[in-house]
């Protein structure tokens, strides 16, 4: 055991008292289990397979500061680059993993919808994160989720209630301020949708300043019940020096559909689960993800998709654009567990290297034990087309221009699949793939 | 001056000659068409005038308006007016239309030192453009080439070039996979851009598209070398005796 594991379990043995659910039985039992659960198995090595391409080693190593409520000197116009513009976006906003009322914004929310801090929602009535806590992942390499478990500040909390229509986009907007000494910042979300609801929510990080090297290690739990319909996007927009390991789990009842749809191009390092239960017939979960990286950056995404029922459809694609020395991973796994029918699965990755020194590994991992299946997948990785390359040049565009456009056009597919169209404008210009992205050119505004 | 002057061309793939003493000359109105077998090095006479970087030019010059067309690179040829169709017009998955004619008029206005043209402006022409080579509504919407029939994916070329109006269009088998209507069509295009400024450059195996637009010169080219250049009567001579009796002669 080394200082930096101590200094968690000291922190923890410092605040158990006063973290949010302390005063809850059902609270600090999980938190205490965590604890003890990461105190034994420590952060992931690369001994783990699932953890093989993707050193932990610095985070091990260093010894950080946990929390600080730092908005102090943070003006709201700090802010606007970040925020999407559109009339009506419900937006709560979270500084160094804490939730910030004043800089939030849930004035039109409908009834029927509750969004704040999970903290204070949690020390006012526990039990609503009782049903979360129950699908939490286990295992030895588990030991980010773990942590968060143990040590989680506060978070976003949204519940929508039964038959519920979220018109408007919600905007969680997370954000780490400059600071420094390295800290940590890790927020629980927990997004519960009733049965015949509607949402989309837009979880998003981003950096303020300049920082030292830092940790984002927020677990998200997303709860579908009976046919909701929902939208989740993922933003992970941090500066350089961050480090960003999350865990996103889900659990979808009967009739449900989830758009997931994660976007990467910022942190030096960046680590993200998404793992999803099929648990009712006839749910449907497409997960997509589009990651851009270049300079150092090292990005790791692992999706697991269980198809625990029958009657159950899953999609995945997934897209990395890697330039310069960056390294890229995908390992998806997708599983129908024995007696399991009637199930349908999908999984692309298409990469695209812009340089010889990138590099990804991209790996399905397949476990099928029922018969009864239909199930695809397939990896590809190749480099910009010459003959595209040389086609865009005749046509007088700049080598840059053309191959810009053509990258452009490789992430397109994934930026098609964001809805309203104020969203899909934003996010292509927060993940800038190939610069140049313009609303005006897009399919359906003409 | 002379729109186009190629002189003793001689030009490689691989290290292996394709043109081995090429000279054409194209004046402002002048429309000329290639014949000539498969492999007899017409598509290799495109791509090297466009700037395609895999065929290698070991002799002779090109000047294009008196320019040295080898030192330009295909972008900047594009800029000052050439224009190539391609034979096999390439698929860009996720890049619409609209876009990239937006992007390739912006680029040939920059050239000219012209400002870009707004937004409602371009798209409204462009629109009556297509529609006029019979391009459904939603064409400019969909994916370059992706999922194009081959006679769609010459209307497209087609529609770039009336887009770019180009000083020297070199057109490679615009008429492959077309069938007559298509063929009519496409012909009345190119008609409507034949003007004293402007010279193109046909490359064809069909007499076909010859009797819709027809050149004032006819070469032959085989073996990398033009063998017969004629008037627009050879197209139908071709036609009726067909290459053999050219290759015996040039052999």
């Amino acid at each position: 055991m080394n200082t930096a594991m101590n200094s968690h379990q000291a922190h923890f043995i410092a605040h158990a008292a006063t973290l949010p659910g302390h005063d809850s039985a059902l609270i600090h039992a999980s938190r205490q289990a965590a604890m003890q659960r990461f105190m034994g198995m420590g952060f992931p090595t690369r001994k783990l397979e699932r953890w093989k391409h993707t050193s932990t080693r610095v985070i091990a190593q260093t010894v950080y500061r946990h929390v600080n409520p730092g908005c102090v000197g943070l003006d709201p116009a700090d802010l606007d680059p970040h925020l999407i513009a559109r009339q009506g976006i419900h937006r709560l906003v979270f500084i160094n993993g804490l939730f910030v009322n004043s800089l939030s914004d849930m004035s039109a929310l409908p009834g029927g919808v509750q969004a704040g801090s999970l903290a204070r929602v949690v020390n006012e009535s526990p039990g609503v994160v009782a049903g979360c806590i129950e699908t939490f992942p286990t295992g030895d390499d588990q030991g980010f989720s773990e942590l968060n478990h143990a040590l989680w500040p506060d978070g976003a909390f949204v519940h929508v209630s039964t038959g519920t229509r979220l018109t408007q986009p919600l905007h969680l907007l997370f954000i780490t301020t400059a600071s420094r000494e390295p800290m940590i910042t890790q927020p629980w979300n927990v997004l519960i949708f009733g049965s015949d609801t509607h949402a989309l929510v837009v979880e998003h990080y981003v950096t303020l300043g300049h920082t030292t090297h830092h940790l984002t290690n927020p677990y998200t739990s997303l709860i579908l019940d009976d046919r909701a319909h929902v939208h989740h996007l993922l933003l992970l927009g941090e500066r350089l020096p961050a480090n960003h390991v999350g865990t996103v789990q889900v659990t979808q009842k009967a009739g449900s559909h989830l758009g997931s749809h994660l976007f990467a191009n910022g942190g030096e390092r960046t680590r993200q689960e998404v793992h999803v239960t099929l648990a009712g017939a006839e749910a449907e979960c497409a997960l997509d993800g589009l990651f851009f990286a270049s300079g150092r950056q090292h990005m790791d995404f692992q999706t697991s998709m269980h198809h625990a029922c029958g009657h159950t459809r899953s999609r995945q694609l997934y897209k990395g654009i890697l330039d310069e020395q960056s390294r890229g991973v995908f390992n998806g796994v997708i599983r129908v567990p024995p007696g399991v029918h009637h199930t349908q699965s999908r999984q692309t990755t298409a990469n695209l290297l812009l340089s010889d020194t990138a590099e990804i590994d991209a790996r399905p991992q397949l476990e099928i034990h029922s018969d009864a299946v239909q199930c695809s997948h397939g990896a590809t990785v190749g480099s910009l087309d010459p003959d595209a390359l040389f086609y865009l040049q005749s046509r007088g565009l700049d080598v840059n221009a053309a191959r810009a456009l053509l990258i452009h056009g490789f992430a397109e597919e994934l930026l098609q699949r964001v809805a309203p169209a104020e969203v899909r404008g934003w996010v292509g210009r927060s993940l800038n793939p190939g610069e140049g992205v313009r609303d005006e050119d897009r399919p359906g505004i003409v | 001056m002379n729109i186009l002057e190629v002189r003793d061309l001689h030009v490689s793939v691989m290290h292996k000659p394709v043109l081995r003493g090429v000279d054409l000359v194209l004046h402002g109105g002048g429309i000329h068409a290639i014949m000539g077998p498969n492999g007899s090095g017409k598509s290799t006479l495109a791509h090297v005038l466009a700037g395609r970087d895999d065929a290698q030019v070991t002799a002779g010059t090109m000047l294009y308006q008196g320019m040295d067309v080898l030192a330009m690179t295909p972008e900047i040829r594009a800029g000052a007016g050439m224009f190539l169709a391609f034979q096999n017009p390439v698929e860009i998955p996720g890049v619409s239309n609209v876009r990239l004619l937006k992007e390739a008029s912006n680029a040939h206005r920059r050239y000219l030192q012209l400002p870009e043209m707004d937004a409602m402006t371009f798209r409204s022409q462009l629109q009556d453009r297509a529609r006029r080579l019979g391009l459904a509504d939603d064409w400019l919407l969909r994916a370059v080439n992706v999922g194009f029939s081959g006679g769609e994916k010459k209307r497209n070329e087609l529609l770039q070039m009336l887009v770019l109006e180009p000083h020297l269009a070199i057109l490679d088998e615009i008429d492959s996979g077309l069938d007559i209507d298509a063929l009519t069509t496409v012909a009345e295009g190119i008609n409507s851009l034949r003007d004293a400024q402007r010279a193109m450059l046909l490359i064809t195996h069909y007499p076909r598209l010859l009797d819709l637009v027809v050149p004032d010169k006819v070469h032959v080219l085989i073996g990398g070398r033009i063998v017969l250049t004629g008037g627009p009567e050879l197209a139908g001579q071709l036609e009726a005796r067909g290459y053999g009796w050219l290759a015996e002669e040039h052999s």
